[in-house]
C-alpha cells in the first residue's frame, strides 16, 4: 500500500513537474475562422517551451535557409522583441478600413495580433520569450558573411 | 499507535521532500510573476516617451491608422535596421547641398540666429513659413490649391534637429534625434490636414493612443 502511495506521489510529482515545465513560458495560441462555406476552423494552443525544443531538432540545414532568406529581418524582429519585453502592455499598431481590422499589441508578455475581415477571423497569441528564443536561433545559425 | 508511527514518518518525510522537491517551482513562479509586474510598474514609473502616429482619412473606406512606438525601443531598434540609406541609424544625404543650400550650416545658422520667421512665401497656391520660436522650428505650409488644401505644420524642438546633424558630413544621425527627442516634453510634431486625410505625430508618455 505504501509503495502505491510512494509511486502515485512520485507519477503526480512528476507530472506536475512536467507539466510546469511544459507551460512555464506560457502558450502559443492561433485561432482561423473561415466564415465561408466549406472555411476552416483552426484553433492550436502549443505550450511555447516546445518550439525551442523543437528548433533543436530540426536539421541546421533548414535553419541555415531561413537565416540566409531573413538575413536582414531576423535582426531587427530579434532587436525588437528584446524591447518590447522591457515595455508594459501596449496597443502598438492598429488599422482600420471600415471592412478589415488589424491589431497588433503586446498584453501581458506576449505578443497579440487581431485580424478581422469579412469572412476570416484570425488571432495569433505567441509569448515574447518564445519570440526572442526562435530569432536568436535563427541568429545564431545564420551563415556568415 | 507504535505501528503507526514509522508510517506515519515515512508519510510525511515523503510529503516534506515532495514539498521540497516542488516548492522551487512555486517559488520561481511567483517570482516571473513578481518580475513581470514589477516590470510593468517600473516601466510605466519611469515615464517612457512614446511616439504616436494617426492617420485618418475620410475617403470612401474611412481608414484609421494608428502606431504607437516607444522611443526608447525606436533608438535601440534603428541601428539593426541596414537598408538603402540607412545604417547604424544614420542615413545617407546626397543632397545635403541641394541646390547650393549647405542644410547643416543652415541649421547651424538657424540654432545661432535669436528667434524669428526666416521664410514667409505668401503665394496664390502657396503660403510657406518658416520660423524659430521658443527653441523649436517650425515650418507651416498652406497648399491653398482647389484640389489639395493642405496644411502641413510640423514643430521640431532646436536640440533635435542639432542632433539629427550632429552626425558626419552628409548624414543625419536619426538616433541621436530620437534620443533628443526622448528629453523633450509632451508635443505635437507633424499635423498634415487635407480633404481627404489627417495625419498627426506626437510625442507624450502614454502607451495609447487617445
Amino acid at each position: 500500500m505504501l509503495f502505491l502511495a510512494k509511486a502515485a506521489l512520485g507519477l503526480g510529482g512528476t507530472i506536475v513537474l512536467a507539466g510546469a515545465y511544459t507551460f512555464h513560458e506560457g502558450v502559443i495560441r492561433v485561432d482561423v475562422d473561415e466564415s465561408r462555406e466549406g472555411g476552416s476552423h483552426v484553433h492550436m494552443w502549443v505550450p511555447a517551451a516546445a518550439v525551442p525544443m523543437a528548433m533543436h531538432i530540426i536539421p541546421k540545414r533548414h535553419f541555415m535557409y531561413a537565416s540566409e532568406h531573413g538575413r536582414d529581418f531576423v535582426p531587427l524582429a530579434r532587436a525588437i522583441v528584446k524591447e518590447l519585453k522591457k515595455f508594459p502592455d501596449a496597443e502598438l499598431i492598429e488599422v482600420d478600413d471600415g471592412t478589415q481590422h488589424v491589431r497588433i499589441r503586446t498584453h501581458e508578455g506576449k505578443l497579440q495580433i487581431d485580424e478581422t475581415e469579412p469572412g476570416q477571423d484570425v488571432h495569433l497569441l505567441i509569448p515574447l520569450s518564445t519570440l526572442e528564443d526562435v530569432t536568436s536561433q535563427l541568429e545564431a545559425n545564420a551563415p556568415s558573411a | 499507535m507504535t505501528s503507526l508511527t514509522p508510517s506515519f514518518c515515512k508519510k510525511a518525510a515523503l510529503i516534506t521532500a515532495a514539498a521540497v522537491v516542488l516548492s522551487p517551482i512555486g517559488a520561481w513562479a511567483q517570482t516571473t510573476t513578481d518580475k513581470t509586474s514589477s516590470n510593468v510598474a517600473t516601466a510605466s514609473a519611469k515615464g517612457d516617451r512614446w511616439l504616436h502616429v494617426r492617420v485618418i482619412s475620410t475617403d470612401g473606406k474611412g481608414e484609421t491608422v494608428r502606431v504607437n512606438v516607444p522611443l526608447e525601443m525606436a533608438e535601440k531598434v534603428l541601428p539593426a535596421i541596414n537598408h538603402d540609406r540607412l545604417h547604424d541609424g544614420k542615413v545617407k544625404i546626397d543632397c545635403a547641398h541641394a541646390n547650393d543650400v549647405d542644410l547643416r550650416a543652415l541649421a547651424e545658422a538657424i540654432r545661432n540666429s535669436k528667434d524669428g520667421e526666416y521664410v514667409t512665401v505668401q503665394g496664390n497656391d502657396n503660403d510657406v513659413r518658416v520660423a524659430k520660436q521658443s527653441n523649436y522650428l517650425i515650418v507651416h505650409v498652406l497648399d491653398k490649391t482647389k484640389s489639395k488644401k493642405q496644411q502641413v505644420e510640423i514643430k521640431v524642438p532646436m536640440k533635435v534637429v542639432d542632433a539629427l546633424f550632429s552626425a558626419g558630413k552628409d548624414e543625419l544621425d536619426l538616433v541621436a534625434a530620437l534620443h533628443a527627442l526622448s528629453a523633450q516634453g509632451d508635443t505635437e510634431l507633424v499635423s498634415v490636414k487635407d480633404q481627404e486625410n489627417t495625419v498627426r505625430v506626437w510625442l507624450d508618455s502614454k502607451n495609447v493612443t487617445e
